[in-house]
Parts: C-alpha cells; sequence; structure tokens
C-alpha cells in the first residue's frame, strides 16, 4: 500500500470507500480519490498507454491536464470517454479502462509502435500516406491505434442547464495570490466571485509546504478570511474554460456551465510546472515534483518510496523536504545548476539535517526503467564522471510557465522578463489584472502582496475603458526557472510533448524543415494540440526552437491560446437546449382534429389532419374536395401581420412593393410583391388599406421578424414618417375557403356578404360572433373565400364557431398539403419554393404586380437593367399524361440535350384535375418547347407536358364567384 | 346570424390549463382556473403565476402619450421606465410607444374601455393601437434570482432590491429566446417580476419556465387576489 498516514486537511474521506474496476482488476479507494490516486494507493504504477509509441505512463502533472491518466468509464448504463482520472472521483461499481490500448493496459498490442519510432518521425504521415488511393486505409488504420476514449454514440441527452453570472470582480485562481486580491477586492465593497479548478481553496499553499506549516498556516488564514467575507462567493471544482469579450468568462462548474459577466477580471491562476527534458523523462515514477506533493497532501498517497529529485530551483528543495516530512526516502537532490540561489541554500542547510544530499551541477542522462516498466534508476552526469542512483521515483522542479491562457485571449501581449526565465504581463486590457506567479510573483509574501495590489486595482477601475500601467514584476532572490532544462540523448526518447509522444529530435526535425516558427512548428509538430494543449511542453518547444535558430527566448511568442481552457464535456457546451416554438392560439384544436404537424419557421402548422384508416394522401385528396366543393378552413395565423400608419404610409409602401400602394382604395388590397435591390425576390403579401392612413399587410411566415425590422430600418433611412405595428403574435387569422364559405360566415355575422358590398379583394372590419375581425377577400387556394384576421385571445374560440356553423356545409379543416395543391392549381407561386435565392421577378412571369413607372421602389433599378437582357430562367407549368401518377420531386431536373436546362418547383396529384401537374424554372430556350425531360431518381427519365397556367379555373371566376352569381 | 355574440378570452396558456388546472371562473371575460390539479408543480422557491387576464393596451405614434394623459395613464417621462396610475401600470417602451396594463380592480374597467377607444375602428389621429394579447406572468420567491440565472443574460439582481411599487425601469430582452418586456416590482411579499411575452411563445415559454422552477423548487401560484 502506498497510503500514508492520516493528515489533517486531507481531501479523502477515511471512513468510506468507493469500489470500481480498473481495467478488470478491483480497485477500492477512498471518498474523495480522484481514480488516479485511488490506482496509485494500491500500488499501480501505470495507468495509461501513450498516444504515438503506446508507452507505458504513470503521473506526469496530476493538475487537472495529465494525459497519461485518461480513462474510459462504463457506469450503469452509460460509457464515457476521456475522463481525466487525475480530477475525477471513481464513480462506485463503475469500470474504467485506459483509454488508447489493444489488449489492455497491461498487455497492449501495439506497444511494438515504440520499437518503431525511428521510422515515425514527426510529420511521417505527410510524406508517406498522400496517395489517394490508399489514404482511406492508412486513415483507418492509424485511427485504431491512435485516439482517446470511444464515443457511446447511445448515449442519452444530458440535460445541464446553463446559468449566468455577474460579479464586479472575478477572481480566477484560488491560490494565495488569488485569495489576497479576493479579500482586497471585497474589503472596498465590490462583489467578488472567486473561482478555482480545485475543490479547496488554497493552490499551492496547501501542499508547497517546504516539511513546514509556515506556509500552510499563512494560506489557512487567507482561507478563512475570505470564507468569513460575505462579499466573496466561492466556486469550486469549476474552471474557467474561456476568456470572451467584455470580462465574460466561461466557467465550467461540475454540472452546469456558468456564463459569467465581471466587471473586471483577476487572473491569479498560477504556473504550470513544466518537465525536465531528458531521455526516460516519461517513465512511470518520473513526475513533476508539485505533482508529488498535491498526492502527499491532498490524498495522502506515496507515489514512490526512495526519491531522487531533480530541480533547479528553490521549490525542487521544498520538495525534498516535503517528501521527506510524510516518510519518504529522499536519496538526494539533484541539482543542474553549479551554484544553488540564496533561497535554495537555506533549504540546503534543511536537506543536510535530514541526511539528505545535494548534488549540484547535474545533468540528466536518462532514467531507466526496471522489470515493471516504471523508473528503477537515474543516470546522471556531475563533474564529468557518470553516476547512477536506484530509485523508484523521480521528482522533477526545474521550472514554471505561467498560466497565461486568458491573458492572452483577452489580448494581453507578453515578454520575457530574463531575470526570472519567464514571459510576464507586458499589457493588459482595461479591467484585465495578473498576480501571483502568472506575473512573476513567487514568493509566498510577495504573491499574497501582488494580489492585494491586482484586487485593490480591479476595484478602483470598475467601469473604465482605460487599463492601468502593469506591475512591475516582483523582484525575487532566486530564479525559479532553468533557461534551458533540455538534455538531449543520441537515443533519444526526451520527452517535449508527452501528449503527442513529441521528442527532442521531432522538434528539431521540424525546425530542419522550415517548419521554424511558433505556429508553424506546432502545426507541423502537433506540438501543444493534445488534450493538455500545451500546458507542460510549448515552452520547453519554444526553448528547443529558440536555442535551434540561435535566437533569445523573447524573440519568439507563445502559440495562440484558445478557449477551452481544459476539456469540457460536451453536455456543458450543449446546455439544455432552448428551442423555442411559436402556436397559434388554435393549436390545441389542430391536435384535437388529428393534426400531423410539420414545421414553418418556428411554428408548427398542420401539415394534414389524419383520419382513422385513411392514408395521408386520402385525407389530402378529401381536404382538397372539400375547399373545391364545399367549404374548408385553414389556419394561416402564421403569416406575418404588420399595420402602417400616417400621411406618407402608402408611400412607405410604394417604395417597399413593387405594385402601387398610395392609390388603393380604402376598403381594398392588392398583392405585393417585394424584392432586394438586386431586383431578386424575397417575399409576398397581400396589403390592405383600412383607413387613408392605415394599410395593414401580410409577409411570409419565415420572414415576418426580419422584415418588421428591415422597414424599421428603411424607414428611419428614409425619412418617412411611417408608425409600424407588428401583430404577428397577437392576431390569429384562418381562411375560410370554398363555394359554401359565404353561406357559413353568414350564421356568424351581420357584415354585409355580397359581392356588391364586399366584392374580391375587398377588406372589412366588423364583428364576426360579436369579436372584431378584419376580413379579406382573397383567393389563395382559388375559391370564394374570407382570410379572417383576429385577436389571439379570442382565435380558439372563433375557429370553433366558424366549424360549428360549417357543420351543416361539410367543413373540414385543412392542411398546409392541400393549400399548397390548391394554390398549385391555381399556379400561385409561393416565394421560397418556386423562386430561390436568385430569382428576379421577371422570371417568374407576373409583370401586372410590378409598376415599373412608378417613382421608386427597391429593386426597380436592377429590373430595368435585367429587362434589357436575356432571361435566366423562367417559370413553366407542366402536366403529365391521365393515368400517370408516376411522378417528379421538387428539385428533379430538368435535362435537354445532356445538360441542366432548369429544375421542378412544385409538383403534384391535383384531386381537381385528375393528374400530376407542376412548376419548373427552366431555361427560357426550353421553354417554349411542348415537351420537357425531367430526370427521377437513379436517372429514371420522364415526360413533362409544357402547358399553360394556371391549371385551374384560369380566369379566376370561381373566387371572383362569377359562377354563383 | 345566430347567437354567438359572446365568446370569452382565453388565456394564451390554455392548453396547460386544461391538463392541469380545474374549476374555472370568469377574470374580465377571461375563464382561469381554481385550483391545481396535483401533478402541476406548486414547489414555493419560485413561483409563476399568469394574470394574462387583465386588462391591458399598447399604442404608439406622436399622439400617443397626450391619448394617455387624457386618458389619466400619465406614463413616465423616459424611455424604458414604468409608473403608475390610477391603479394601472403605465410603460414607456421607446419614446412614443406604451404599454399599459390594469394592476388593481379599480383599473380593470378603465383600461379596458380605453382599450375598447383606442381599438375601435375610428381611429384616433397620431395614435396607433398595438394590439397586446401577452402571456403575463409575474415571477417572485426566494430563489427568483436564481431561475432569472438561468433563462436571461440580464443582471436582474441590483433591479429586484430596488424595485419600487410605484415607478421603476423597464427592461425589453429575451429569456429562453424568446422577446419579453421586463418590470421590476415592489409587490407585497417582496421583490417580483412582471413579464410580458409574444401570446405565440406563450406554451413554449410557460412550460419551459416551469420546468427550470420546478427543477429548484419552484412552481405555479395561482393568481390569489379575487379581483375579476
Amino acid at each position: 500500500m502506498m497510503r500514508l498516514p492520516t493528515l489533517a486537511g486531507e481531501w479523502i474521506d477515511r471512513t468510506r470507500t468507493v469500489t470500481f474496476t480498473f481495467e478488470s482488476e478491483p480497485v477500492t479507494g477512498y471518498e474523495g480519490d480522484t481514480i488516479s490516486t485511488a490506482l496509485a494507493a494500491g500500488g499501480a504504477r501505470v495507468f495509461g498507454r501513450s498516444f504515438k509509441y503506446h508507452r507505458p505512463r504513470g503521473f506526469l502533472s496530476f493538475a487537472n491536464h495529465d494525459v497519461n491518466v485518461m480513462t474510459q468509464v462504463e457506469s450503469v448504463g452509460r460509457s464515457i470517454p476521456n475522463v481525466r482520472g487525475d480530477v475525477e472521483a471513481p464513480i462506485a461499481h463503475s469500470k474504467v479502462t485506459a483509454v488508447n490500448t489493444r489488449g489492455g493496459l497491461k498487455n497492449d498490442r501495439y506497444a511494438f509502435l515504440n520499437r518503431l519510432s525511428t521510422f515515425l518521425p514527426v510529420g511521417f504521415y505527410y510524406k508517406a500516406f498522400h496517395s489517394k488511393r490508399l489514404f482511406p486505409t492508412w486513415e483507418r488504420l492509424f485511427r485504431r491505434i491512435t485516439g482517446l476514449g470511444t464515443v457511446d454514440l447511445e448515449a442519452s441527452h444530458r440535460s445541464t442547464p446553463k446559468r449566468y453570472d455577474f460579479c464586479d470582480v472575478l477572481v480566477i485562481g484560488a491560490g494565495p495570490a488569488g485569495l489576497s486580491a479576493a479579500l482586497a477586492a471585497a474589503s472596498t465593497g465590490a462583489d467578488v466571485l472567486l473561482v478555482d479548478e480545485n475543490r479547496a481553496l488554497g493552490g499551492s499553499g496547501l501542499y508547497a509546504r517546504a516539511g513546514t506549516e509556515s506556509v500552510l498556516a499563512k494560506t489557512e488564514t487567507l482561507v478563512r478570511a475570505v470564507l468569513a467575507e460575505p462579499r466573496i462567493r466561492v466556486l469550486l471544482s469549476s474552471f474557467a474554460s474561456g476568456y470572451y469579450a467584455d470580462h465574460w468568462v466561461s466557467v465550467i462548474a461540475p454540472e452546469a456551465m456558468v456564463k459569467v459577466r465581471a466587471r473586471s477580471v483577476v487572473i491569479a491562476q498560477g504556473a504550470y510546472e513544466q518537465p525536465c527534458v531528458f531521455r526516460g523523462n516519461d517513465l512511470p515514477g518520473v513526475m513533476l515534483a508539485s505533482a508529488a506533493q498535491r498526492l502527499l497532501y491532498r490524498f495522502s498517497v506515496a507515489p514512490a518510496r526512495r526519491i531522487a529529485v531533480l530541480t533547479a530551483n528553490a521549490e525542487g528543495y521544498a520538495a525534498a523536504l516535503d517528501a521527506k516530512s510524510r516518510g519518504l526516502e529522499v536519496a538526494a537532490v539533484l541539482d543542474l545548476r553549479a551554484t544553488p540561489g540564496p533561497d535554495s541554500a537555506d533549504l540546503m542547510a534543511q536537506l543536510s539535517q535530514q541526511g539528505i544530499r545535494v548534488i549540484t551541477d547535474v545533468k540528466p542522462i536518462e532514467a531507466v526503467a526496471g522489470r515493471d516498466g516504471s523508473v528503477a534508476r537515474l543516470r546522471y552526469r556531475v563533474g564529468g564522471s557518470e553516476e547512477a542512483i536506484a530509485v523508484d521515483g523521480v521528482w522533477m522542479s526545474v521550472g514554471f510557465a505561467p498560466a497565461s491562457a486568458f491573458l492572452h485571449q483577452a489580448g494581453a501581449t507578453m515578454r520575457y522578463e530574463s531575470s526570472i526565465e519567464q514571459f510576464v504581463p507586458e499589457r493588459l486590457p482595461a479591467g484585465l489584472y495578473a498576480c501571483g506567479k502568472v506575473a512573476g510573483a513567487y514568493d509566498l509574501a510577495a504573491r499574497i502582496a501582488d494580489g492585494e495590489r491586482a484586487g485593490r486595482q480591479a476595484v478602483s477601475a470598475l467601469g473604465s475603458v482605460d487599463a492601468l500601467p502593469v506591475a512591475p514584476v516582483m523582484p525575487v532572490r532566486e530564479c525559479p526557472n532553468h533557461p534551458y532544462p533540455v538534455f538531449a540523448h543520441l537515443a533519444g526518447k526526451e520527452f517535449v510533448d508527452f501528449d503527442e509522444d513529441l521528442q527532442i529530435k521531432d522538434i528539431e526535425n521540424a525546425c530542419q524543415e522550415g517548419f521554424d516558427s511558433t505556429e508553424l512548428l506546432k502545426r507541423y509538430s502537433t506540438m501543444g494540440m493534445g488534450p493538455s494543449q500545451g500546458k507542460h511542453s510549448n515552452l520547453n518547444a519554444l526553448r528547443i526552437l529558440a536555442a535551434w535558430r540561435g535566437d533569445a527566448m523573447g524573440a519568439h511568442a507563445l502559440t495562440t491560446s484558445r478557449p477551452m481552457f481544459h476539456p469540457v464535456p460536451m453536455a456543458h457546451l450543449a446546455g439544455r437546449g432552448f428551442m423555442p416554438e411559436r402556436k397559434t392560439p388554435m393549436d390545441a384544436d389542430h391536435a384535437r382534429l388529428g393534426a400531423v404537424w410539420m414545421p414553418a419557421a418556428n411554428w408548427r402548422r398542420p401539415e394534414y389532419y389524419a383520419v382513422p384508416d385513411v392514408s395521408r394522401e386520402a385525407a389530402i385528396t378529401a381536404e382538397v374536395h372539400a375547399v373545391r366543393n364545399g367549404v374548408g378552413l385553414i389556419d394561416v395565423g402564421t403569416l406575418g401581420k404588420i399595420e402602417a400608419h400616417g400621411a406618407r404610409a402608402g408611400e412607405f409602401l410604394d417604395r417597399i412593393y413593387t405594385a402601387r400602394y398610395s392609390n388603393l382604395k380604402v376598403g381594398m388590397t392588392r398583392y405585393g410583391l417585394m424584392l432586394d435591390e438586386s431586383g431578386v425576390i424575397i417575399d409576398d403579401g397581400v396589403i390592405a388599406r383600412l383607413t387613408p392612413e392605415c394599410f395593414y399587410f401580410t409577409t411570409t411566415t419565415g420572414n415576418s421578424a426580419t422584415l418588421f425590422r428591415e422597414f424599421g430600418r428603411l424607414a428611419t433611412w428614409w425619412g418617412i414618417p411611417v408608425g409600424l405595428v407588428n401583430l404577428t403574435g397577437h392576431y390569429a387569422a384562418f381562411n375560410l375557403a370554398g363555394p359554401q364559405s359565404r353561406a357559413v360566415l353568414s350564421q356568424l355575422t351581420d357584415m354585409d356578404l355580397s359581392d356588391a358590398a364586399f366584392p374580391y379583394l375587398a377588406v372589412r372590419e366588423g364583428l364576426v360572433a360579436g369579436v372584431p375581425c378584419r376580413l379579406m377577400r382573397v383567393g389563395f387556394v382559388g375559391e370564394l373565400g374570407y382570410e379572417i384576421h383576429l385577436p389571439f385571445e379570442f382565435g380558439s374560440e372563433l375557429w370553433r364557431a366558424v366549424l360549428q356553423a360549417g357543420q351543416g356545409h361539410g367543413i373540414r379543416p385543412f392542411g398546409v398539403e392541400a393549400q399548397r395543391m390548391l394554390r398549385l392549381e391555381k399556379g400561385h407561386v409561393i416565394i421560397g419554393q418556386d423562386t430561390d435565392g436568385v430569382t428576379n421577378a421577371l422570371e417568374i412571369d407576373a409583370p401586372w404586380a410590378i409598376k415599373m413607372d412608378k417613382a421608386f421602389f427597391i429593386g426597380q433599378r436592377s429590373l430595368a437593367v435585367l429587362a434589357k437582357q436575356p432571361l435566366r430562367q423562367t417559370l413553366v407549368g407542366f402536366q403529365m399524361p391521365l393515368g400517370v401518377t408516376e411522378r417528379p420531386k421538387e428539385c428533379h431536373l430538368i435535362i435537354e440535350q445532356g445538360r441542366i436546362a432548369g429544375r421542378v418547383t412544385s409538383v403534384g396529384f391535383s384531386p381537381t384535375l385528375g393528374r400530376v401537374i407542376g412548376l419548373a424554372l427552366v431555361d427560357p430556350t426550353v421553354a417554349h418547347q411542348s415537351h420537357l425531360r425531367v430526370r427521377r431518381e437513379a436517372g429514371v427519365e420522364a415526360s413533362l407536358e409544357v402547358t399553360s397556367h394556371p391549371f385551374y379555373d384560369p380566369a379566376g371566376a370561381r373566387q371572383k364567384m362569377e359562377l354563383a352569381s | 346570424m345566430s347567437g354567438l355574440t359572446s365568446l370569452s378570452r382565453r388565456s394564451p396558456i390554455e392548453a396547460w390549463i386544461d391538463q392541469a388546472a380545474e374549476g374555472s371562473q370568469l377574470r374580465q371575460g377571461m375563464p382561469q382556473p381554481l385550483r391545481l390539479r396535483s401533478t402541476a408543480a406548486q414547489g414555493t422557491a419560485v413561483t409563476l403565476t399568469e394574470v394574462s387576464w387583465h386588462r391591458r393596451l399598447g399604442l404608439k405614434g406622436p399622439n400617443a402619450e397626450a391619448w394617455l394623459v387624457a386618458h389619466g395613464l400619465a406614463p413616465a417621462p423616459s424611455a424604458n421606465t414604468w409608473q403608475r396610475a390610477n391603479g394601472a401600470l403605465v410603460g414607456r417602451l421607446a419614446t412614443s410607444e406604451f404599454l399599459v396594463e390594469a394592476m388593481e380592480s379599480s383599473a380593470q374597467v378603465a383600461v379596458a374601455a380605453a382599450a375598447a377607444e383606442l381599438y375601435a375602428t375610428d381611429r384616433p389621429q397620431g395614435v396607433y393601437p398595438v394590439v397586446r394579447h401577452d402571456l403575463v406572468l409575474r415571477l417572485q420567491g426566494p430563489k427568483l434570482n436564481e431561475l432569472l440565472r438561468q433563462i436571461c443574460g440580464v443582471n436582474f439582481q441590483p433591479l429586484l432590491s430596488q424595485a419600487s411599487a410605484e415607478q421603476g425601469p423597464l427592461l425589453m430582452t429575451s429569456m429562453i429566446g424568446a422577446s419579453v418586456v421586463v418590470v421590476p416590482v415592489r409587490g407585497t411579499a417582496g421583490a417580483e417580476l412582471i413579464l410580458w411575452v409574444d401570446p405565440s411563445f406563450a406554451m413554449y415559454f410557460w412550460t419551459t419556465l416551469l420546468q427550470v422552477a420546478a427543477e429548484i423548487g419552484g412552481g405555479v401560484l395561482l393568481d390569489p387576489s379575487n379581483e375579476v
């Protein structure tokens, strides 16, 4: 067992155990353990296989980005890929396996790839596998032998509600600097939100103790003060994942994403410890010293029994003291420097008192694996001779990289500060502050002071758009970073990027091949593109790049950092699915009548009304027959419904639509066709004049909101004082159509419905069943009909009243499909179906709707130009012989002499005419032909007879009711 | 013509009411439920009360403000604010666009009469009636802000803490994908929000909001007032 004795403040609850299996072996941990600490406590050293060479791996950073411990977790019917074992708690009774193995972790059949590494240099796939014929084969192979977890395609949807949060000051990172910043900001009265990815406040102040209680005590004092401060809210186990404009920060909490809007942001995320690059630095047992310290103090796990600390800073000496204080044997401290700094010297004395030897000016040669594959010896060179030391753990403490991702995302610039061999902020945008290690402050007192400075600045500048000067780097007694902790070996396997298995030679080869800038190097080598996104590799790669080019470190910048900071579950990103859906007031009535729904923009409409034991086609046919021969009722409330008020409202509409409305008589309607500036048709509707200064008009369903906004913009642009009112949602509308419609309606109103008093295309306002309504006699479906518009809150009641009144006339509700056929029989176009994104007004053969003699309308100038040119396409009608029911579909192509000459836009079997009819947009050169060929599925062609349209009642007698009169 | 001259107003969430409530009384001509069925969420952490039955009107135009003043419904002086006038909430949505909601019994009749005059076919000059059949909700409860943080990107906390019974800010924003007019009001039980939602979004908005509210211990509260 590697579990250490109980320690106050440890994160595990030893009274409660959790059992699960790892690679089919039973594992028991405590509540509070992560997957990897539970494994390590049981003595495990190997947790996963590397991405490319399938090398055995153990702990590296243990800091929320440890790719070596990526697992697949199966629990209660769910299989969750890429669970990070270094931070995720084991689920009781779950089955955990390492990702990216074939045959299991111990016996991974792809382990042979490690021996082929010579043949797999950087970018090898670009050079070797570009054959178009073989590429799919190689791609499948690579996908099989590399990669991470397996997505469970059957996984059920997880609802993870997003939420917003707001604060004056957002502090990201709750180490000593962040705690201090939060306290300073709150002390001035600011509302502070403090976010940390760990489950407890304190950061490195809880585990980087140097074997004493001093650092811990100071940190705990800060923690207590924060918890006692009511103006500080704390979000733990939550990490900021992205920084967006105006201080928007996405925070990933355990079960949800929180979108935080802050007035100021303090970045106190500290620094990532960086590995020393030497042969075998990836062997299980070789890890960052801070990882080991976290294991010792948070989880009471000893990752080794006898260790060597490979260091170049005082933090390494402190880690050695921590190891000793927790009962581990420290074989030696191996310092890369010839002369340790003053802080190290202080600690060296303590080490000496405890019998720990310190060897300086060390150059590591390699870590050597034992029988179990984990580290057994460390070979190094000192004073011109080679030495070796037997250990089962090597802790690396050679420096840090600032956690500056959000500074980059916010637009900060960084500079290389040679006194501490680190990038530090050079210029910060307004409202953004950095403190602690990320800003170059390492000493505990310095970090606390720096945090206090940042917290106060964050409050003092609230609401300011000007950036404050960046605080100077706090002076340090000892540089915390080695300038070049990279030690090449002739046999390679000195890993720079552990995610992608990149070695020193890979970086150098990429440079040699011309990819010698940070961004090119990243893309060619995949450096920093693994799950940890370069947190432990980018800095060393940059050092190698700079050295290869002979440049100073400051000559190169780190690669651009983009969200997400840590991997984010897709469920968090998706969040709770809000799908706004609009319904007319008759929605429940339609459901009761058996509506089969179809989407129409963000509304739902009845496609048709299902009838038991009757097919869809038969039900639609019956609805068409009802309208043609009796009476039908359709909900058209989804149409846009807009009013235009004012003395110049007619002039306004004259400019919007192609026809003229300033001369429209009160009480009449007129069709409206709307174009864009290029003459392309974008919408249509019916415009009614209710009073001399009030027009009421409709738009298509999908365009109402967009057009209403555009009308407002145009009114302002043109300087026409018109009052626009959008009634779309507040008005219901239905169309009562058919020869019997007048008879039905007359039962519900005292209005004079006669042709003389209420002619075709007239509009009237009056009471229907006591409800104030607007009635328009329009003929979209080609029969006598009344489009009834009324207040939303009476829609359902009046719908039912009309159906009741129509019972004696065989009234039938009809849906969108029947309406489409009815209008097709009339040859009426549907904008967006019979037209497309390039169809202009001249191409649909509707000259009656276009008044080119007007002073202006949108698209007029383009039409004038287009009128002088040959038409690009034109709309024709077609029919198929009687008895032919096999018909083309919409968008099937018209083929003429082997070339595409058009497409079908509308087609259907007309119950009224007993044959297939349709419309097609075709090349004008074929429009005059008697027949066209259409290519249906599987290349089958059919003949279409070109015919005039409307197909039904071409004179429009029925909608005008001339037959009846 | 038949005797169908007394159709009642209908709530925009009538379909939900039919399933989740029972009993009925007419309030300003709109049937309102008397009791909730046991299946309806009835938590109290945050409560949703539908008051669409209130009488209301909307108007805009150069003479709209004068028309309101003449009808005893003087609006607040600046855009995006509201104030109480003779038992009604008068919101100024823009420089010359207004929303009037009868908040007290005494105002229902007056607002109904004003609306009838406004919406008549004989329209006043320079006054453009805006028909409003909104879903109107009152939201309140200790977890109101928690609910709001899940449905809207606006920080309502300071608005709620400063809410007044007589006047205050008015917001037009988006919640769960639907446009809303929002007014923070100090009610008898503390700060609350009144929302106006396009009725075509009503069922979506209500059911979604109720689902979110229920997850945090909230539910439906039938309008406890005795107004009719």
